[in-house]
This record gives structure tokens, sequence and C-alpha cells, in this order.
């Protein structure tokens, strides 16, 4: 006979079977049985954050980095409203994550019971899908659908919503193989061969094509990553790639041409811009990447290999779109050209890699450096020089720091680099670099950060100190929320509001306070031996790099601009005034 | 760039759950979508299964953009787009309640009988008639009968099949 087991112990003992090994949370009355549970058992580790929305930072940390499930647990009412930022950031940056929230019992719902919030209905918009466990029998269902649902297909988010007397009723559960679930969700992933062989046609008579790669291959996982440098190397074909497919395939790589988008490089842009095959993989044609969509590229065919038929013609419209898991695609795609003996003549596009050679020799990345003040530039160039060879996991905060590091930091691997890309959220990079370093005790974590956003989510060094996570945080101290100065310099007549940074704290010794080490550097000649030293300190450490304060991240496509109407550094003036369709933009 | 607007007939068979409406409406408004009429009701409650009726209305890419992302949403079992087939059926029904106390030009009850419309209720003040038919003909009615005092009136929204083996899978 089976034994009856309470809802909080199903929910454990459910969390074990989706071999959940850690959780990241924080506890209250409404989830107070599952807290007892947890206690009870030494299978799942739970991390104790210090702010919900960190929590599934963390948990969006954990997860891009090893391709897992992340697991956050909250109680009802605000330990609920205070995921959604973060609900909301997996959600648009395609994170797999299960949130677990604590919920007022079901004869209270409804009532304004005290810490009652509709949490299913806040975050409709915000989840890929959720759930109000109403029956005791749907639980066990519920949960591992969750998890079916955020880590299959593109993936996303989801949250289960338990009252707490579904917590302390009792029923049978026998594990995930006897529980059938309450979704029949299955998302297509196989691609259809013809359109491999439409696809392989174009890649055959491009003269001027151009990769344009994007986070889903690195959702897609590592084989995808292997397959598209295949294809590379096969084509010979450049490749770009967005904020959130750095590291899809080496960024070091020779075919690679940079970032593209708004700060992305001269080469990728115009590449973008002049190419007569544009084969987007894994990404979305967001407004970052096509800036003024009438002018994106106008003479090229465009590919759209993507798991999400959503993403197909919503903002550009292309020639041939392939639905599927993109390693299955590129697979086939792979299959096709051995099959076919199909070979791809260097000579064919030498002269279009003749075009990118000149465009690269801008040397758009280029910035004037200083001997008396850091340039944040050379900051990052020198962090990458120093540790590159650890292959090191970097997470950011959200800013221009962010943008210098996309550009000058190299990325070798996937699920190296954690950034807040879809929602821009400050705050992300410490929680995310927390999520990331439990996952990978032993290697480099850093968190590139703005003097700003750091502030945003501070209290996780009081995580960091109780876990003893070794987390490095770099900080581009400008003094300033710099982005947004940067903004206000282009387009706001140079009126700096509400955007200098006022009684900032002592870094150093805010470190010092939460027992980690703080080292502040501001002589460009000091730079090396700060991150020597900050590499070699076993624990957490606070780096308080003071940086010029004056200094914007470029090249830079202003909103509502076309990709060759780019800003190469501070002396390229705008063109006429921005256009007021582009002053509305953000 | 005006793309020309066109009006779509969404049949959507979903999982009758709560909160089922709700995503797919909070989808419409959250993402700037026309909902024109919207009908809903359970059709299998073996399989706890509704069918929803939405009428919408936009330029192809973004009619296909309000499908893919409905598809999305994992209630929903299928989508249909009706009128992208090669024939059906669209009706509507109608409940209009009359004030008959003033003498009128129309014979009431003769066009009631005419266009096939029933009467529900009657007494020495009000009629409340029934009638089912196309939009076209349902707002006809309505115009019609405006010399009547309508005290009031409601529409179910549209409901809609496709003609011969077409059909929405489970
Ligand atoms: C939560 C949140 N609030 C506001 C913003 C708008 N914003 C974008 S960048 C930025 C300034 C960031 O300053 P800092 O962290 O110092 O980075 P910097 O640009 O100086 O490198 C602001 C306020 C945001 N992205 N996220
Ligand atoms: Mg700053």
């Amino acid at each position: 006979m089976m034994k009856k087991l309470s809802g909080a112990r199903i929910v454990i003992e459910a969390l074990i079977q989706e071999n959940v090994k850690v959780i990241f949370g924080y506890p209250g009355g409404a989830v107070l049985p599952i807290y007892d549970e947890l206690f009870k058992q030494n299978k799942i580790r739970h991390i104790l954050v210090r702010h919900e929305q960190a929590a599934v930072h963390a948990a969006e940390g954990y997860a891009r980095s090893t391709g897992k499930v992340g697991v956050v647990l909250v109680t009802s009412g605000p330990g609920a409203t205070n995921t959604v930022t973060g609900l909301t950031d997996a959600m648009m940056d395609s994170v797999p994550v299960v949130c677990i929230s604590g919920q007022v019992p079901t004869h209270m719902i409804g009532n304004d019971a005290f810490q009652e919030a509709d949490i299913v209905g806040i975050t409709r918009p915000c989840t890929k899908h959720n759930y109000l466990v109403k029956e005791i029998s749907k639980l066990a269902e519920s949960i591992h659908s969750a998890f079916h649902i955020a880590k299959n297909g593109r993936p996303g988010p989801v949250l289960v919503d338990i009252p707490k007397d579904i917590q302390t009723f009792e029923t049978k559960y026998g594990g995930k193989k006897h529980t059938k679930s309450v979704t029949f969700y299955k998302p297509n992933t196989k691609p259809s061969l013809d359109t491999i062989v439409k696809f392989v046609s174009l890649l055959e008579k491009s003269k001027k094509p151009i990769f344009y790669v994007g986070g889903g291959v690195i959702n897609s996982g590592s084989r995808a990553s292997l397959y598209l440098k295949k294809l590379l190397k096969i084509t010979g074909y450049p490749c770009t790639q967005t904020l959130m497919g750095l590291g899809a395939t080496p960024t070091s790589d020779d075919q690679f041409i940079g970032m593209l988008g708004m700060h992305g490089t001269y080469e990728a842009n115009l590449s973008m811009n002049k190419s007569d095959l544009m084969i987007c993989i894994g990404a979305r044609f967001d407004d970052r990447i096509t800036g003024k969509v009438s002018g994106f590229s106008p003479k090229s065919k465009k590919v759209h290999l993507d798991i999400d038929a959503s993403s197909f013609n919503k903002s550009v419209n292309v020639d041939l779109l392939i639905q599927g898991d993109l390693s299955k695609i590129l697979e086939m795609t792979l299959k096709h050209i051995e099959n076919k003996r199909i070979s791809f003549s260097k000579e064919k596009i030498s002269a279009w890699w003749n075009q990118i050679n000149k465009w690269r020799a801008k040397n758009c990345l280029n910035y004037k450096n200083s001997r008396s003040i850091i340039k944040p530039q050379y900051a990052l160039q020198r962090l990458d020089s120093l540790t590159k060879h650890l292959d090191p996991f970097i997470t950011t905060e959200v800013g221009q720091h962010q943008m210098w590091a996309a550009q000058f930091l190299t990325f070798n691997k996937p699920k190296h680099w954690m950034t807040s890309g879809g929602l821009g959220t400050m705050g992300y990079g410490l929680p995310a670099a927390m999520g990331v370093q439990i996952a990978h005790p032993n290697d480099l974590v850093i968190d590139v950060a703005g003097e700003a956003s750091i502030l945003m989510n501070i209290q996780e060094m009081s995580t960091i100190k109780q876990y003893r996570l070794p987390v490095k945080i770099f900080i581009l101290n400008n003094h300033y929320m710099g982005m947004v100065r940067q903004w206000q310099e282009l387009l706001h007549g140079n009126r700096l509001s509400e955007s200098y940074m006022d009684s900032l704290p002592d870094f150093v010794k805010l470190a010092e306070s939460f027992g980690a080490t703080g080292l502040r550097v501001s002589k460009p000649g000091e730079m090396d031996d700060l991150i020597k030293e900050m590499i070699k300190i076993k624990g957490p450490v606070i780096c308080d790099v003071v940086v010029d304060p004056k200094e914007n991240c470029f090249p830079m496509i202003p909103s509502g601009s076309t990709h060759d109407q780019m800003l190469l550094g501070p002396n390229d003036k705008l063109e006429g005034e921005i256009s007021e369709e582009g002053m509305v933009l953000v | 760039m005006t793309e020309s607007h066109s009006k779509h007939i969404l049949s959507i068979m979903v999982d009758n759950e709560p909160g089922v409406l709700a995503r797919i409406v909070g989808l419409f408004s959250g993402r700037g979508y026309n909902i024109e009429s919207l009908s809903v009701s359970e059709v299998d409650s073996d399989k706890f299964l509704s069918r929803v009726t939405i009428v919408t209305s936009g330029t192809k890419n973004i009619v296909d953009q309000i499908k893919a992302q409905v598809r999305k949403l994992i209630p929903v079992h299928n989508l249909i787009d009706i009128t992208e087939l090669k024939s059906f059926l669209g009706k509507e029904l109608i409940l209009m309640k009359l004030d008959i106390k003033q003498k009128t030009v129309l014979n009431i009850y003769k066009y009631i009988k005419n266009i096939g419309a029933k009467i529900l209720f009657e007494d020495k003040t009000v009629i409340i008639i029934e009638f089912s038919g196309t939009p076209t003909e349902i707002s006809s009615l309505i115009k019609k009968m405006k010399v009547y005092n309508i005290v009031e009136l409601t529409r179910s929204g549209l409901v809609s099949m496709a003609l011969g083996k077409d059909y929405i899978r489970r």
C-alpha cells in the first residue's frame, strides 16, 4: 500500500524526482509546511536569499550556466509579488525557471486575506504558464507539468501557486512515472526536410552571407553550438551574435565579426545592412538589433531558424522560416550538405570578406586610452587578458558597463555569459552570479557591475557571506548612471537630470562589513595588480574600479536610425535632429 | 505603409479550466489586438474542452502573429482560422425586448414570423424575441426594430463552423 503524504512532502518528493539539487528561496507564513519538509531532508539544498527578486535571478544564473531548470520557493503576497521582475526577466530571456509560491488557504482566496495576492493573475503575462493548485489531487501533476513546460520548446518561467491547506492535506504520490501530466504541451521540434533543402540552396547561392546568431542556439544545447561551429567552418561565412547569443560559438574565432545591434560593431552592423543572405538562428529581430525596421538590411533574403513560431515575421518579414529545435535543424542541414557533397567556394565570398575586412579596419571599438585615468574599456580589456585562460563565468548588471563587457570580453564557451538582455534589469548580475557560483563552486565567477546597478540587489552580499560564495564583483564606478547620462547628452541637450550617483557607499568598507575583501583602484598602472589579486583571493571580492566618469559607449545606433547611421565616437555628430519617431523609442 | 485589414474568425479549442479565458483575453489586450466578438462555452464535458470563437481583424502579419501567440498558450489545443477555409458558416443569436405599448407602422407579428424569429415572452407592455442569423441579418433586424422602443438587447457573439470535411481537431 502506498502511503499518504502531505502536500508539502509531495512538493519536496516531486522536486527530488525532477532531479532538483538546489532551490533559492525565502520563507513566510504561507510556505511554512514546505519549509518544514525541507528541514527534514537532505537531498535538496536551500539557498536563503535576502530578497525574492534575487531568488529568481539566482535561479536564472543557475539555469543559464547549467541548462537545467532553476527553482524558486517564496511565500504568498509580498514574497510572490517580489518575484515579478525576476519572472519577467526570465520570460524575456527564455530562461527555464519554476517558481513555487505559497498562497492563503483555498477557502480564503478572494477575501483579501492577510498576505493574499492574486499572483496567478499578476504573473499570467510574465510567465510561460502558471498554476493555482486548488486540489491536492492536482498537486504532483502541476509540479511535473511545470518542469516539462519550463524546459521544453522555447524555455521560460512557470509559477505554481500552492494554497497552505493544500500543503497540509494528504494524498498518495506514486512518483513522476505514475503521475499523469496535466498538460499535453508538445512543441513541434522537427523541421521538415524540404525547408532544409531550400535553406541549403540559398546558402549555396549567396555571395554576401551573414550568420546572425542568438541565444536560441545556447538554449538548444551544446550540440547546437557544435553543429553551428561546423556549419561556419564548412561555409566560411561571417558570423555575428546578439547580446544573448555571445559564446554560442567562440567569439575569438576569426569568422566572428563582433556583436551586432545598438552597440554592436561597425563591421557586424554593416554586414547585416549590406548582406544578400541573412541567416538568423535563434534570434528574434528585436528592436535593439534592427534599428529602424524599414531600413533594416533592405536587400537581403532572410532565413529564420527558431523553435518559436511566434518569432517568425513579427517585426521583419523573412523569406524562409524553419521551425524546430535548432540542434535538429543544424544537424539535418549538415547531413544534407554532406549527402549531396555540396561544397562552398571561398572564392565566391572573397569580395565580401574583403569588404568586411575594410569595415573591420575601422577598428570601431578603439578608444583613446589614458595614463592618468582608467578607461572602462581598458579595465575590461585587462580583465579579459588576465582571466580568459580560466574561462570565467561572467554576469553583468545593466548599463554602459554591460555593453562594454559584451564588446571587450571573450566568450569561448556557451553558457558562460549571463546578462539581462530582453528586460534590461539593473540588479540582475549579483544574484545571477550567486546562482552561477552555486552551480560551479570551483570556477571563477565575475559580476561586471555599475555602481548604480549593484546597489539594486546589494543585500545579497549577506547571502554571499553565508554560503561563502567566492563571487568577484567588478564595479566600473563612473559615478553616473552612465547609460542614462549618455542618452541625456545625446538626446536631451546634456541636461543630466538625476543621473549623477551621489552619496555612494564606500565599496571597500561595504565589502568588509560583509566579510568580503574590498579593493579599490584608480590608476591605469595598478589595474593588472588589482585583477591578479582579485583572482588570487579565495573568497568574495568587491573591486571598486574608479573609471572615467565621462566615457561613452560606442559604436551606437541611436534609436530610430538604421545600421548605416552609426555613431562611431564622441566626435561623430548626429546628422540633423533625431526624428520624433526616434525620440519616443527607448 | 497601409496594408489591408481583414476580418478573421478564429476557432480555438481549449482546456476548460479556470483562467483560460483570462489568458486569451489578456494576450489580446496586452499585445494590443482587436476583439470584435467573443463567445465561449464548454463543448466536451468528458474531456473538459471549451470552444472559443473570436472575431478579430488586422493585417496579415498581425493576424499571423495573433494565431502564433494564441497557439503558444499552454491550454490551447488547437486553433483554426475559419475564414481561411473554403467555406464556412457563422451565426449569432440575439434576444431583443420591445416596448409594444404604442401602435406603429409595422405589423410586428407578421414581420417576426417572416424572418423566422421566435417570441419567447409576451405581456401587455413588452415582447421578447429570439432570432439567430448572420451578423448582417442581425444588424438589419436591429435597424428595422428601431421604430419600436427597443428596451434592451443582447447578442451572443458569433459562432462559426466550417462546411464539409474541415473541422477543428480536439
Ligand atoms: C531596474 C531598472 N531601472 C532603471 C533602468 C534604466 N537604466 C538603464 S541603464 C541605467 C544606469 C545604470 O547605471 P550603472 O549601473 O552605474 O551603469 P553604467 O551605465 O554607469 O555603466 C538605468 C538607470 C533599468 N535598466 N533597470
Ligand atoms: Mg555607473
